[in-house]
């Protein structure tokens, strides 16, 4: 369209027709590039928001409605392999379940999903993460225990590479 | 890494003399039984699995897996209503969960077999049957209740009466 500048909003389909060349109508760019700010505003809040959580989860005991895992059930305080563990009750028997250090300091997100869950069918997606950094990550087997009693996977994301370290004693 | 299982004889110093003439169980007062686990769970188990001892011997079980908890628990429908797997005259038993390095004691008069478990890990596979005197002493009874509301890994691992009055002790192994 010869004489006519055609804005494209950032994803979206929705064309603006803001006017002749020699007649652009500042307002409504003005109207756009506002609109961008606050976009890139939100996303650095939501990151920040994000950062925050991932603060407050840093260091043992998390708040609610995270709950220490030797508290809900009968199990040592510190299990050597996956440190002081703390799950959000709603969310058993995947988890995440926290592992802390023995210095209070979160070095591993784990999860837990039943085998027999996973044969029949079951996913569990979306699970949240004690922390975005993630090291390396081991997966095995387990035959169950207090909390988790069906034969299950351990999937533990070590969130720094001395975590394994730390949490093995 | 594959985990195979297989029998471990201990009859006393071992050895097949030992297998073709079994001794007269339990001459000690008191036998230990462990709960044992690999350090990551893959395998939890009673150490020994089987065991023969005479009538009055008192079982010790102790805990002895770093990263888990256990019990000894009877299976007797006074107990979470499982099937009735001990002698009919005898009391059941239930240590509760042992933390590590817990342990927990019961004393074994009525002759027979005696089928318990631990409760988180009865699915696991984690069983042990104790047979106390003989089949030919007074009031002997055989091992009953429903085998089939047991999980198949808890049946499976359950060794039979002949093979623990043969052996004494049968304990299970790992094996890569």
């Amino acid at each position: 369209m010869p004489g006519k500048l055609i804005f494209r909003e950032p994803f979206c389909s929705r064309r603006i027709q803001v006017g002749a060349v020699e007649t652009i109508d500042l307002h409504a760019v003005e109207f756009i590039m506002i609109k961008q700010i606050i976009a890139i505003a939100s996303l650095l809040a939501g990151t920040a928001a994000l950062a925050q959580d991932a603060g407050d989860l840093g260091e043992a005991p998390p708040e609610a409605p995270y709950a220490a895992v030797s508290d809900l059930v009968e199990l040592p305080e510190f299990l050597p392999g996956l440190g002081q563990l703390y799950v959000d009750p709603e969310t058993l028997p995947a988890g995440p379940f926290l592992g802390y250090d023995r210095d209070g300091r979160l070095s591993a997100t784990i999860y837990m999903p039943p085998i027999g869950d996973l044969e029949g069918g079951t996913s569990f997606d979306d699970l949240a993460l004690g922390a975005e950094s993630v090291s390396s990550v081991d997966i095995y087997y387990n035959a169950g225990h207090p909390g988790v009693e069906q034969p299950h996977v351990h999937v533990v994301l070590y969130h720094d590479p001395e975590a394994k370290g730390r949490l093995a004693k | 890494m594959r985990w195979t299982r297989r029998w471990v004889l201990l009859a006393g110093g071992g050895g097949l003399a030992t297998l073709a003439i079994p001794r007269l169980p339990g001459a000690a007062a008191t036998e230990v039984i462990e709960m044992r686990g690999t350090p990551r769970g893959e395998r939890v188990w009673f150490a020994p699995l089987g065991l023969a001892v005479a009538p009055g011997t008192t079982l010790h079980f102790i805990n002895k897996d770093a990263g888990n908890s256990h019990t000894s628990t009877a299976y007797h429908p006074d107990l979470y209503d499982r099937p009735h797997r001990i002698p009919a005259g005898a009391a059941p038993w239930d240590s509760g969960f042992l933390m590590p390095g817990e342990s927990f004691e019961v004393k074994l008069e009525q002759p027979g077999v005696y089928d318990y478990y631990c409760l988180p890990h009865e699915m696991a596979g984690m069983v042990g049957r104790i047979v106390v005197g003989r089949p030919d002493g007074a009031g002997w009874e055989e091992a009953g209740g429903d085998a089939g509301a047991l999980p198949a890994a808890a049946l499976a691992a359950l060794p039979p009466v002949e093979e623990i009055l043969a052996a004494t002790r049968i304990d299970v192994e790992r094996s890569r």
